[in-house]
């Protein structure tokens, strides 16, 4: 059952159902089709529960409306299999409820279908009246609960929604009889009689009934659980927000607009020239007074790593300057490349020597760059002997100012200066850098 | 090269005019820079002829007519004239189509012109011309890179360097108050600042300076300020300064002393008595103040010349140096390394003299907002010009407003803050935007401010409104999340939602009599519908909405917990790497002198180092907290929305926290505990609970004394001893008392008990939930309920009508 608390009846649906349920003399067929004719179908639901809430106090009720309230909940459902009456339960427990009249329990096993019980029709046409006093206990036997249970128990639907705080709640209907202390509040002196004086005590039955149809709701009492709110999150200091005035970021106007493009342009047709030819000494100071009056004008003189290797070529000395001036550039990695990946010469050595004195090269760097020295080496010797030769006296002589200013750590390349050294020890410098390795060991 | 000719319609021009590939670089070159490198080289001589060389005049008579327009334009641009300036930029735009310098500049113009209105115009016709140019640049550079790589084209990079637009995006971002892009539009720059002007590099690092401080990003930090300092040897650094060894070693230990509560208790009570001892141990801390007090009488217009107007704080007027030191104190205030922020605040007052002395005082009074010491605040702030100015009027009663809060005084800072923003928007009205200065409009932070007082006043809907205004500032952050579910959560207590027929906090039962007399039946019925005054439709606010909140809020943070976890492992390797190749330098170990530098720098960035990864402990820690309190609020939120699965899951995974605290854990086993039986499956709920037995039938208390205060600290200072209204409101989302929360172990645990149909163990339970938790209305249903099962319906009634929460409803 759902735990809506909406559905309650409506007070003129009340008024029906408690004047039906007072119908004793007509037959319970016509009382039925009544019922079907004043009320939607869309509140059975909460007729059924209001009816199965007084239905649970055995006083509230008499006998014949009992029969009249269980016949409405059967008549609610009449269209399905008794089995899908959501409150199958409820009239099971009551055909096995020993302490009810055996003529009522008898009308339940009629309603449920039970085994030889099985002329509703016929018994739907007498009143209720009319049938309890013509119901002989003598012929009827009533089965245990278990029994019925097991008959529809299985098919019996637990509804939707179910959990165990419903499937343990009770009717929320406690009997507080109000009567003078030392008075049995069951006894009939209570009971409004016609014409009698109003005193203390006294209650109408049917006044509470037409209350109680028009209140009930579908909530029963289920033990109830606590559930804490969470404590609202802490405030730090720091999630209450202090203002400082910032500094006032303005908007800036772009004044290259329409500027002067003629930045360094002398300093890049120099450096053009410089690609092809190697410049003269005046030509090279005016290129180093322009770098050094302007710092970042380097980064504008339209060398790029793909050009570094013929400046490097034709004039050492000022790739070495522009090297140095871009050491921060984050491009400066991609002239590095450039530089190993250039064909060996005197002039890269150079270049790459001076370097390591002016500035703090990467370890990788040259670590690449000597291991390419070498290669070239061994590869020249396809090509011609006195080249090969040259280049190994380059090399060593390049080595050795390398270890001499300790900007080389010998254990990195220990191994392959070594063979280097093995390899060409018929050339004098060679044997000198091996002697060299040997005096550091 | 179509793509490219179709876009940009000169290219077109250019590439219908001639045919041979170099003749169409040639003109390229022309159009956007020099193409003079040639320089009679055998592979583009050809291309030289007699009539280049007639036109090259009348161009060379161009170039200088356009460069008197770009001159006039910019000189009507700083006096103002806008209307000018744009007029000058139309011309020059018809002359030289689609110069993305003169389109940038119309932008920037036509935006000041409409009184710095429409941010997302400016930002579009910005991005446009940014977009453009990039796509120029890399077209020029395959065009370059397919020619003979031995042609020496050289194309101007002056008119394809988009540093300053990017640089206006960035700014303009972060006046929205968009930080996370400014800084991702900001960083290719950062990364390539090498080859921009002083100027320009300055402006980036003073931008991500503050970005960085507003993402509360320490890291991000200290790589600007290390390379802005480094570069332009102001020496302001950390690692750099003279006497900084010896004096921060001393700080340090201050840290642990001023931090610990006895102290802020200490500035409390200078608080309230007023001008005490402690005070003259500051003596010389107060000079400054006394100083500025002097000044006052010699006059308002001198006073006024001498400082630089706070509100018209500009780049052009601030000196870098200052603004470096001030940086660094903020800096320090943001890892909360108090006195050392202390020392500093000295220095930048120092560096300051009288003249631009406000912004250190600023700060200064910031310090002593995180001491708490509150009477020291109000003085600076007074004598500080904040206040007097229009527009930082509002920035002063916002932090006027944070000190009251922090006071636990509400209702005063509900008040500040409004005036507050009602300071920005009357300066919004004005529409008297200073030339050159984007309104500094810090409304939305105030906006959340108030969101925070207005939630514990225990207004929830106003306080949703505020933080709903504040979202689209806020919305990477998890806590702003929260605590708009924490308002949905409020507003459902309070009665305030529409659905919020569930389960009311302060509920009562009510008893309909029916029938009289003999006939007397008492129906009850808890948790009654009542339509409440307020009405939630302007926040719009909801249970569903809480749990949309909450998910966002749980994204967010585990993205954030992974980042830094990922952060984590790379700054480990960085460091590694670092180690590595000192030590092997270290090997050749020539200049002694400086060594020693180093060592001593080494000192004082080791001490940066530390505080910066205190500082990152407490991020992570807090933001350990929010989590747990996040998933504390879904597992409720989720039983609220009767959804036990995910309220079970959400339960789960608080419970499954590291660090989970004992409060939380608390909750963690009570929300899955219901969760489990509102799934039919009681024994495990059971196992929730009973690990808090003592014994057969005994609870112990679920968190500790300490626990609650340390909690209490933080939330509600001394909200009961201010008396103000709030109190019995604020009180709704309190945490329980450690004895309360036993008390509803108990109660559970004899409901859970109940549905067992063990009923005498249950009337123990609840008899001592109810001697705990005296009226609670859900334990003395379950009471009523095991009363009943016993069969002793006479007790049930006698403790119905004991119980303060019922009321007796007769019928009508």
């Amino acid at each position: 059952m759902n735990r809506s608390t909406t559905m309650i009846m409506k007070i003129d649906e009340s008024a029906v159902v408690l004047s039906l349920l007072k119908s004793d003399l007509l037959p319970i067929e016509d009382v039925l089709s009544e019922f079907n004719s004043k009320l939607q179908s869309s509140s059975y639901l909460a007729v059924c529960n209001s009816l199965s809430m007084l239905l649970q106090d055995q006083k509230l009720l008499l006998g014949t409306e009992r029969l009249i309230a269980f016949a409405i909940i059967y008549k609610c459902y009449s269209s399905q299999k008794p089995s899908l009456n959501p409150f199958l339960s409820e009239m099971i427990s009551a055909a096995c409820n020993e302490q009810l009249e055996k003529s009522e329990r008898a009308f339940l096993l009629h309603l449920l279908q039970w085994n030889s019980y099985n002329n509703v029709k016929e018994i739907l046409k007498q009143s209720a009246v009319d049938y309890i006093r013509s119901f002989d206990p003598s012929t009827h036997d009533f089965p245990e609960l278990g029994e019925l249970q097991r008959e529809y128990g299985d098919k019996a639907d637990p509804g939707p929604s179910s959990h165990i705080f419903a499937d343990y709640s009770l009717k929320n209907l406690l009997h507080d009889p109000d009567v003078p202390r030392g008075c049995d509040p069951n006894s009939p002196e209570f009971d409004v009689q016609p014409g009698g004086n109003p005193r203390i005590g006294l209650g109408d039955r049917d006044e509470v009934l037409s209350e109680l149809l028009g209140n009930f709701t579908m909530e029963g009492l289920p033990p109830r659980w606590i559930r804490p709110c969470p404590p609202r999150y802490q405030v730090h200091q720091s999630e209450l927000l202090w203002i400082d005035p910032d500094n006032k970021h303005e908007l800036v106007w772009d004044d290259k607009m329409c500027a002067d493009t003629s930045r360094g342009a002398t300093l890049r047709d120099l450096l053009v020239k410089g690609l092809k030819v190697t410049l003269s000494p005046t030509e090279q100071e005016e290129i180093t007074t322009e770098l050094t009056n302007d710092p970042k004008l380097v980064y504008h003189c339209g060398i790029t790593p793909r050009k570094l290797p013929q400046l490097v070529e034709h004039n050492p000395q000022i790739a070495v300057e522009i090297l140095t001036k871009l050491m921060n550039s984050p491009e400066i990695v991609d002239y590095f490349t450039a530089l190993v990946n250039m064909d060996m010469s005197l002039h890269s050595m150079e270049v790459v020597n001076r370097l390591t004195t002016a500035v703090d090269l990467p370890k990788e760097f040259l670590r690449m760059y000597i291991t390419n020295c070498i290669s070239s080496c061994e590869n020249a010797k396809q090509q011609d002997k006195y080249m090969q030769n040259r280049l190994v006296r380059l090399v060593c002589v390049f080595l050795q100012s390398l270890i001499r200013n300790n900007t080389i750590n010998v254990k990195d390349l220990f191994i392959e200066v070594q063979a280097f050294c093995i390899e060409f020890s018929r050339i004098r410098e060679a044997a000198g850098l091996f002697r060299l390795l040997k005096t550091l060991e | 090269l179509k793509s490219v000719s179709g876009r940009f319609p000169q290219f077109h021009k250019i590439f219908f005019a001639s045919s041979s590939r170099i003749q169409k670089i040639q003109n390229v070159g022309e159009q956007f820079g020099r193409s003079s490198m040639d320089s009679g080289d055998s592979s583009s001589a050809v291309t030289s002829d007699a009539a280049r060389d007639t036109s090259s005049h009348s161009e060379d008579a161009d170039v200088l007519s356009h460069t008197a327009l770009a001159k006039s334009a910019l000189s009507c641009f700083h006096s103002g004239e806008f209307e000018e300036c744009i007029g000058i930029l139309v011309q020059l735009d018809q002359k030289r189509p689609n110069d993305l310098q003169v389109l940038h500049n119309m932008a920037i113009a036509k935006y000041f012109k409409d009184g710095c209105s429409d941010s997302k115009e400016l930002l579009e016709e910005l991005n446009r011309v940014k977009n453009q140019s990039e796509e120029l640049a890399s077209s020029t550079k395959e065009l370059v890179e397919e020619a003979n790589p031995e042609t020496n084209l050289y194309v101007s990079e002056d008119q394809l360097d988009s540093t300053v637009t990017i640089l206006n995006i960035a700014v303009t971002w972060f006046h929205l108050h968009q930080y996370t892009k400014s800084l991702s539009i900001l960083q290719p720059l950062f990364q390539n600042i090498e080859p921009l002007d002083e100027t320009t590099v300055l402006r980036i690092c003073f931008l991500l300076l503050d970005i960085a401080l507003a993402c509360r990003d320490a890291v991000k930090f200290l790589d600007v300020f290390d390379y802005v300092d480094k570069v332009f040897g102001f020496g302001v650094g950390f690692g750099s300064q003279e006497e900084n060894g010896s004096s921060m070693q001393l700080s340090s230990n201050q840290v642990s002393t001023t931090s610990s509560s006895l102290s802020s208790s200490v500035a409390y009570d200078t608080l309230t008595s007023g001008l005490t001892a402690a005070e003259s141990e500051n003596l010389e801390y107060d000079s400054e103040i006394v100083v500025k007090k002097r000044m006052k009488p010699v006059g308002h217009i001198p006073t006024k010349n001498l400082l630089t107007i706070l509100g018209e704080r500009s780049f052009s007027t601030v000196d870098p140096k200052l603004e470096l030191q001030l940086y660094k104190v903020r800096f320090l205030l943001l890892t909360r390394n108090l006195s050392l922020a202390k020392r500093e605040v000295k220095h930048a007052l120092n560096i300051a003299g009288i003249r631009d002395s406000s912004m250190a005082l600023l700060l200064k009074s910031q310090l002593e907002y995180a001491h708490e010491n509150h009477q020291k605040v109000l003085e600076l702030l007074d004598v500080s010009d904040i206040q007097k100015e229009a527009e930082t009027s509002g920035i002063f009663k916002n932090n006027l407003g944070c000190i009251y809060y922090q006071l636990g005084k509400y209702q005063a800072s509900a008040v500040l803050l409004s005036k507050a923003l009602r300071s920005c928007s009357s300066l919004r009205n004005e529409k008297r935007v200073k030339t050159f200065s984007l309104s500094q409009d810090k409304s939305v932070l105030i906006t959340y401010n108030c969101g925070l007082v207005h939630l514990a006043l225990g207004k929830p809907l106003i306080a949703a409104q505020c933080f709903q205004k504040a979202i689209p500032v806020f919305c990477r952050q998890p806590l702003i999340w929260l605590r708009l579910a924490e308002c949905c959560i409020m507003a459902l207590r309070k009665g305030l939602l529409k659905e919020g027929n569930t389960s009311l906090g302060r509920s009562k039962i009510r008893l309909h009599v029916a029938g009289k007399g003999k006939w007397r039946q008492l129906m009850m019925e808890e948790n009654e519908y009542e339509e409440l005054a307020g009405s939630s439709q302007e926040a719009k606010l909801s249970l569903p909405l809480a749990r949309v909140y909450l998910s966002n809020g749980i994204y967010l943070l585990n993205e954030s917990l992974s980042n830094d976890s990922k952060s984590d492992l790379k700054s480990t390797l960085f460091v590694g790497m670092n180690e590595t190749t000192e030590a092997s330098s270290s090997n050749h170990g020539e200049e002694t002198n400086s060594d020693l530098e180093e060592a001593n720098g080494d000192i004082n960035q080791d001490i940066i180092q530390k505080s910066i990864s205190a500082f990152k402990d407490g991020c992570r820690r807090e933001k350990q907290l929010i989590k747990q309190a996040l998933l504390a609020n879904m597992a409720y939120v989720e039983l609220e929305l009767d959804n036990p699965i995910n309220g079970l899951s959400a339960a789960n995974s608080l419970l499954q926290l590291r660090d989970c605290s004992k409060i939380s854990a608390f909750l963690g086993h009570v929300y899955a505990a219901e969760a489990l039986c509102l799934l039919n499956r009681p024994t495990e709920a059971g196992e929730h609970l009973s690990g808090y037995l003592v014994g057969e039938n005994d609870f112990d208390l679920p968190y500790a004394q300490e626990d609650f205060d340390q909690w209490r600290m933080h939330t509600s200072s001394d909200c009961d001893e201010t008396g103000d209204l709030s109190t019995e409101n604020a009180q709704d989302s309190a945490l329980l008392k450690p004895q309360e929360a036993r008390g509803v172990l108990f109660a559970d645990f004899a409901a859970l008990l109940a549905t067992k149909g063990d009923y005498d163990q249950a009337k123990q339970f609840v008899t001592k939930a109810l001697t705990l938790l005296p009226n609670n209305v859900k334990a003395t249903v379950t009471a009523v309920y095991i009363d009943l099962m016993l069969g002793r319906t006479q007790d049930a009634i006698t403790q119905l009508k004991q119980c303060t929460g019922v009321s007796f409803v007769p019928q009508t």
